[in-house]
């Protein structure tokens, strides 16, 4: 078939819409019957769940780290928000799960941005600019191959992105609240180690709770690095570092029965670095919210 | 006296005319209701109308939820508390209101993916598209700026995680954040700047955004599906 031009393809879709339109029914009362019955359903859909969650929340927890209460539908709310708390596990509501789980696969600093911002703004760039993309003035299916592949694609990749970032246990989400714990498994450190205390399970590098590093060793690693772990120094101050090394050397010592050497010395004084270092090292410190 | 009143269904008619002559409403309104679209369209083309409802719904329970509801760290927590469990079908109010985003969420998915399917946004309806890609992105704004404002442990730290997200975009990133809290921490003004942007300025911009939509819409006509089989013959033309 050869390319239509500009002139042609308007004059075509003129002649096709308004033969269309001359043969078409009015609006009232066709579409408006099919428009009401299905308005009136996602009413009903939404009352459904809103009475469905108000017969099913439970009380609302005092503790912010147990598991949330209420029933399949989620709570009424839960305990008033505390920035002092670190041990909390955050997680977005449902439509930011891709997000969520895009931010948990581009985790170390050097990619984040790739799953922060390149990533998002390349999709909404497209969404935009799909009509610019997509030229081909066919609107059959069959004639569409690419279209529908895209058209498939992206639902599945969003569906799966949402499913694991539902599963996810959340950015910061340490399982102590002992200092560092939440810095430990919300950073970049949780990509690649594994230690109990902190809940993490990364497998790239050694596991922490068998190499048992003491305080000096780890303050050296975290700063400079070695083989195939980067250098934190541009990412972390000082402070920071201290606390990361000293809650490693502190809780890899506190699996099993070796104790790694200098523990006990670094549980006294790490602690002191962490509180100056503030709570996720993202600038939120652990201060109050209101002023 | 009786010569001297027009017949009773001329009285009636009076305002309606009034209406009509100066406004042109009526003969609007009958255009709006009796113009034709295509014979094949059916149930697959309602989801923009369930949004318009969804729209208006949250709306309206938005409007009664900014009642009684405080911008405040210090209460704000207390409000909605005392909107779910003591206000008079509060949570009602607040849980349709919660449940109405999810739902108008999914339904803009659908929504997109029909008119993807149908190759509705391509010639002449490009600009009907675009109306509707910035509305749905506006809509994720709403959702992000919507579950601060219950201002429990998961609103806070959900915000302080998507403040992160934008504060990490290149040079512009952490004046982002800045603007987004109004300083480095979450505070009374990060509160009262989400709720502003929540209830004033982007239901205005979306709202404008769908009248606009909506106009594209009327003056384009609505699509039939890809399928059609209403082709205009060589008699036709």
């Amino acid at each position: 078939m050869p390319r239509l031009t500009a002139r042609e393809r308007r004059e075509g879709y003129q002649r096709e819409y308004a033969f269309q339109k001359r043969h078409g029914k009015p609006f009232f009362p066709n579409a408006v019957f099919h428009d009401t019955i299905v308005s009136l359903i996602v009413v009903a859909l939404i009352m459904g769940l809103t009475i469905l969650w108000y017969a099913q929340f439970g009380p609302v927890s005092a503790d912010p780290t147990a598991e949330r209460v209420g029933g399949l539908l989620g709570p009424a709310y839960e305990a008033k928000a505390d920035p002092g708390v670190l041990g909390y596990h955050p997680q977005p509501d449902w439509y930011f799960f891709f997000l969520f789980e895009l931010l948990r696969i581009f985790k170390t600093p050097q990619l984040l941005i790739v799953g922060t911002i390149i990533i998002p703004t390349i999709w909404m760039v497209l969404l935009i600019g799909w009509p610019f993309i997509d030229r081909n003035p066919d609107r059959r299916l069959s004639r569409r191959p690419i279209a529908l592949a895209i058209g498939v694609m992206v639902p599945v990749v969003l569906l799966t992105l949402t499913f694991y970032g539902s599963k996810a246990p959340g950015v910061g989400g340490a399982a102590s609240t002992e200092p560092g714990a939440a810095a430990f498994a919300g950073g970049a450190c949780s990509t690649c180690h594994v230690l109990a205390n902190a809940g993490t399970a990364g497998n790239v590098g050694p596991v922490l709770d068998d190499a048992k590093p003491d305080y000096a060793t780890a303050l050296k690693l975290i700063t400079n690095g070695q083989g195939g772990m980067p250098s934190f120094k541009a990412t972390y101050t000082e402070d920071e570092i201290s606390c990361l090394a000293g809650y490693v050397a502190t809780w890899s010592a506190a699996v099993g029965e070796t104790p790694g050497p200098n523990a006990d010395t670094a549980k006294e004084t790490y602690p002191a670095s962490c509180e100056k270092a503030g709570g996720l090292f993202t600038g939120t410190a652990s201060s109050a919210a209101g002023p | 006296m009786s010569t001297l009143l027009p017949p009773p269904k001329e009285i009636a008619m009076m305002p309606v005319d009034w209406v009509e002559e100066r406004s042109g409403a009526i003969s609007f309104g009958k255009f709006m209701l009796f113009r034709n679209v295509p014979k094949d369209i059916s149930w697959l083309q309602t989801l923009g109308s369930a949004l318009i409802t969804v729209f208006i719904l949250q709306s309206t329970t938005g409007i009664l939820l900014a009642m009684y509801y405080q911008p405040d760290p210090d209460t704000a927590w207390s409000t909605i508390q005392w909107i779910t469990n003591d206000a008079t079908l509060g949570w009602l109010v607040r849980g349709m209101h919660k449940w109405g985003s999810s739902i108008m969420v999914v339904l803009l998915f659908l929504h997109m993916g029909r008119t993807f399917l149908f190759g509705a946004y391509k010639y002449p309806r490009e600009m009907t598209w675009i109306t509707g890609a910035i509305i749905f992105i506006l809509v994720m704004g709403m959702s992000f700026t919507g579950y601060l404002l219950v201002f429990d442990e998961r609103a806070y730290w959900a915000t302080i995680v998507g403040v992160n997200i934008n504060g990490t975009a290149p040079i512009l990133g952490p004046a982002l954040s800045y603007i987004l809290m109004v300083g480095p921490e979450i505070s009374t003004y990060t509160l009262s700047r989400f709720y502003s942007l929540h209830m004033l300025v982007l239901p205005s911009a979306i709202g404008g955004l769908i009248f606009l939509h909506m106009l594209l819409v009327v003056r384009l006509g609505v699509t039939s599906p890809p399928w059609s089989r209403m082709q205009p013959t060589e008699d036709d033309v």
